[in-house]
């Protein structure tokens, strides 16, 4: 459920960088091809293969290396939500009551080994997606025939639902049903290019090739990976998908994330991608932030990301709205975002910054809870809780091992407690964490949860409330809620294919969800960009809404 | 453990009090002859001045932790759990956030409140500290006592018995000692502390202070054990034992009126050293996450919350490092001490 900070496919909103792509001239002598940098991620990424890779350790690298048919504009704020074409001619033409989708391949593509590219290839991508158990087949399981691909165990069998032509390139997808954010899956990095010989087998120590700006040339697992200039990329010509500056990147797995903000102040690392350390971080923003004593190379980013506690909606005491209510107006938001060492701006909406539907109103200063910025109402809250008879109740607080969200879980069973519960917090280890709250008996009273969508689509989030999504075990809609308004509206909205036609129905929903207090959302995260000295931060470090830094983007201040 | 440890602590050659110890401490001219045993041991003990010193720190100690709730009521005015994320505090008449919107705790203010300063939701320090302190020495004293009794069962029961009795625990006991203990305690406390403990009519919730109590008992028992089965192997061939069966005495009475009370000294000499130790393992597996669960204190856990503030705020880590390091320093030397006077010439070791 919650995917990040090392969280799939985050998408990062505009509301902060303004770094400006199109500023002209450095101070530094602008921009330079070539050279070769070292950067650092904490952990592993879950899988180097477009199939396979969720989380933005992956995503970041991934993106750059295959481009799907369809992707988005490498570029900041709400251009770069845009979908546009990537290896396919144009966006899809749709039809048949919006259950076909027909594109066309460009001519002349070729894979990083030389290898053509040919329309069946797409097909082979899918169904890898679809064989490997992928975290992103269900998204793909709306395809004609997909289901039926994947019950039948047979991975060279057809899919119907995908015909494809290898002379004319033309790739036709027939759904089952309309589906308003299938161009957005489409723009997926699951939809990635690869060879129709790809093994179907993870392949991360091996990846194939794909094209993009880049290509991994090594991957040794929980040590390092290196990325390639893409040396055939510049001959697809593929507009708006930008080449490579930087010849050689590699990528250093180091779990001390103390010793990689220590490297990268001292320029022994160039890029690191996680935020840096909290315990650095106040050095770090007085001495490269936007008002710092030194060069600017750290500016922080809001992302697509909700932060919230899952009310159950079924069981006591949050069965009651009104005692989901007084949480709500009694959580002090600005003691949690102190947890995430100021990288948290506390909110109350249930759509995040950036997302269609989303209304600032209603974030902060409309919150019908109070402004999350302010201290709480507590007295009020207790009051509310006492005329619902709920003073006293037990409650369990559920989170996770993964920092901070022990003591997240721990501030909020406090908080509880300050409100007249008796609230004990259970932290479990991540691992199990969703598993065992996402189960039906497991009974969950509350806990924390988060989430980042896979595409700057609203539908990303519909999962977290959507009563028909609730199952007895893997559950998203940790809270139970099950309401036939937000039902009937989000299918409704889900065989809308135009968004800007509906982005006021979404806030209308937005709105509705807050107004019943069904989560306790607190706030959306934000990031950061960190670079070491060498690179060129004002010209070459562009966010992307989708998944954060764009390595096609980071040049050198001065050729190697 | 080190390679050594066979020689020191399994069986005979560890626990068996050999003649190889120096002269001087053998025959030493100012033991008047004629005082029983325990008054010959705490006259040695008065002596090891070092011993008794370090003996009055721990009990300053244990003191210190038990008047936890004095302090957190009388002078803090705050609980070990409550959180002062949006608090001020008056410090040199600047009001100050107890943490600030970067999240770095407060520190020291050598006053009542936040004496030792916060933790990073705002915890008094000093609080948690003694807090933790009555959750560690409780975990620590508890699990030697289960592990005394329990290896002390097992010991005399298969050193006594001999025979498929002997290979059944011995076997069990050389299992259980495969295992790395940190690995084993961390592997048991996972589990336990995701779905808590259910064996029959005994339930023990996830965060129970029971659960690491039982887990470090149960993993220190071959250590145990093992000695003491090999003194009791060698007692029961002894002539007083033979006189016993000779007098028509009973295997269980030989056992309590004639056995125990000779591994009795053992047991003293282990008791600090076990409790030293398990206090130690308590801190490793609560700084990993499978001992005392949180928001319970424990300075294992709050050495785990403070090294990731060990730049800002260092406080947070060596505050309660520094009282690890005292009590197991502490209950080590005293332990020691105890252990000379009982029998200067006894080799009997627990390694870390």
């Amino acid at each position: 459920m919650r995917k990040a900070l090392g969280v799939p496919s985050v998408m990062v909103m505009a509301l902060v960088l303004a770094l400006g792509v199109a500023a002209c001239g450095s101070s530094n002598g602008g921009q330079a091809k070539g050279g070769s940098i070292t950067i650092s991620q904490t952990s592993q990424p879950d899988a180097l293969d477009p199939a396979l890779s969720y989380v933005v350790e992956a995503l970041e690298p991934i993106w750059v290396v295959y481009t799907p048919l369809l992707t988005y504009r490498h570029a900041e704020g709400a251009a770069g939500s845009e979908v546009i074409p990537g290896l396919a001619t144009d966006l899809p033409r749709i039809s048949n009551g919006d259950k076909t989708y027909t594109l066309t391949l460009r001519k002349g593509l070729k894979y990083s080994d030389g290898t053509p590219v040919k329309a069946s290839d797409f097909e082979h991508s899918i169904k890898r997606v679809l064989n490997l158990e992928s975290p992103g087949s269900f998204y793909f399981e709306g395809i004609k025939g997909a289901s039926a691909y994947l019950s039948g165990g047979d991975p060279d069998a057809d899919i119907p639902g995908i015909q494809t032509n290898d002379k004319t390139g033309e790739i036709t997808i027939n759904l089952t049903a309309p589906d308003a954010s299938f161009t957005n899956v489409l723009a997926m990095t699951f939809a990635g290019l690869v060879p129709g010989d790809t093994p179907f087998e993870n392949m991360t120590q091996d990846p194939p090739p794909g094209v993009g700006a880049y290509m991994i040339t090594k991957s040794v697992p929980n040590r390092e990976f290196v990325l390639e200039k893409n040396p055939r990329f510049a001959a697809a010509e593929i507009p708006d998908v930008p080449e490579a500056k930087i010849k050689t990147i590699t990528t250093k797995i180091t779990p001390n994330l103390i010793q990689q903000t220590e490297d990268v102040i001292d320029n022994r690392l160039d890029y690191m991608q996680d935020p840096p350390a909290a315990d650095l971080k106040a050095e770090v923003i007085e001495r490269f932030g936007p008002d710092g004593t030194e060069e600017q190379r750290y500016e922080e980013f809001s992302t697509a990301s909700t932060y919230f506690f899952f009310l159950n909606n079924e069981i006591p005491p949050f069965d009651d709205p009104k005692v989901r209510e007084a949480v709500n107006i009694g959580l002090d938001k600005t003691a949690l975002a102190r947890l995430y060492a100021g990288g948290l701006a506390p909110g109350c909406s249930f759509l995040p910054p950036g997302m269609p539907g989303y209304s600032e109103a209603i974030d902060i200063e409309d919150c019908p809870w109070g402004d999350p910025n302010q201290q709480p109402d507590v007295e009020r809250a207790k009051q509310l809780i006492r005329e619902a008879g709920a003073e006293g109740a037990e409650v369990t607080v559920w989170g996770d091992t993964v920092d901070p969200t022990p003591k997240i879980t721990q501030a909020y069973a406090d908080q509880l407690n300050q409100l007249g519960f008796n609230a004990e917090p259970k932290i479990i280890d991540g691992a199990v964490y969703f598993p065992t709250v996402g189960n039906q008996k497991t009974e969950a009273q509350t806990g924390f949860a988060s989430w980042y969508t896979d595409f700057p689509h609203p539908l990303g989030f519909s999962i977290l409330v959507d009563g028909a999504t609730i199952g007895p075990t893997n559950n998203t809609n940790l809270g139970y809620i099950d309401d036939k308004h937000i039902n009937d509206e989000l299918a409704a909205l889900s065989e809308e294919p135009n968004l800007t036609e509906v982005t006021g129905r979404w806030e209308e929903l937005n709105d509705y969800i807050v107004d019943g207090a069904y989560m306790l959302p607190f706030g959306h995260r934000k990031l950061a960009t960190f670079v070491s000295d060498e690179i060129n931060f004002d010209e070459c470090t562009v966010v992307s809404p989708v998944y954060q830094n764009d390595y096609s983007s980071f040049c050198l201040k001065s050729a190697e | 453990m080190t390679a050594s440890r066979d020689e020191e602590i399994l069986g005979s050659p560890g626990t068996e009090f050999s003649l190889d110890a120096p002269a001087e401490l053998a025959h030493d001219p100012a033991e008047r002859p004629g005082l029983g045993p325990w008054r010959l041991t705490a006259r040695r003990l008065r002596r090891n001045k070092m011993a008794l010193a370090f003996g009055v720190v721990f009990i300053a100690l244990v003191a210190a932790c038990l008047a936890a709730p004095l302090w957190a009521d009388n002078v803090a005015h705050t609980s070990a759990e409550e959180n002062h994320l949006s608090d001020t505090i008056v410090l040199d008449g600047k009001t100050t956030n107890v943490v600030d919107l970067l999240g770095k705790p407060i520190g020291p203010t050598w006053g009542g409140e936040f004496f030792l300063g916060a933790d990073g939701n705002g915890r008094d320090i000093m609080v948690r500290l003694l807090y933790g302190g009555r959750n560690s020495l409780l975990v620590g004293i508890s699990a030697a006592l289960g592990t005394i009794l329990m290896g002390l069962v097992l010991g005399l029961l298969a050193g006594y018995s001999r025979g498929p009795v002997d290979s059944v625990i011995s076997r069990a006991m050389d299992v259980l000692w495969a295992f790395p203990v940190i690995l084993l305690g961390v592997a048991i406390g996972t589990v336990l502390a995701v779905q808590g403990l259910e064996l029959g009519p005994l339930t023990l919730e996830s965060d129970s202070l029971l659960i690491p109590i039982l887990i470090i008992s149960v993993i220190y028992i071959p250590y145990l054990a093992r000695p003491v089965r090999g003194q009791v192997l060698a007692i029961r061939e002894r002539e007083f034992i033979e006189a016993a069966r000779a007098q028509g005495m009973g295997s269980a009475r030989i056992v309590f009126t004639e056995v125990l009370p000779n591994v009795a000294s053992t047991l003293v000499v282990f008791l600090p050293l076990m409790i030293a130790n398990a206090i130690l393992l308590e801190a490793a597996l609560s700084f990993l996450g499978a001992g005392i669960q949180p928001p319970n204190p424990s300075w294992g856990t709050m050495i785990a919350e403070g090294v990731e503030r060990i730049i800002s705020a260092p406080h947070l880590a060596i505050v309660p490092g520094a009282m690890l390091v005292l009590t197991v320093l502490s209950l080590n030397v005293f332990g020691e001490g105890v252990r000379d006077a009982l029998d200067p010439r006894a080799r009997v070791r627990i390694e870390h």
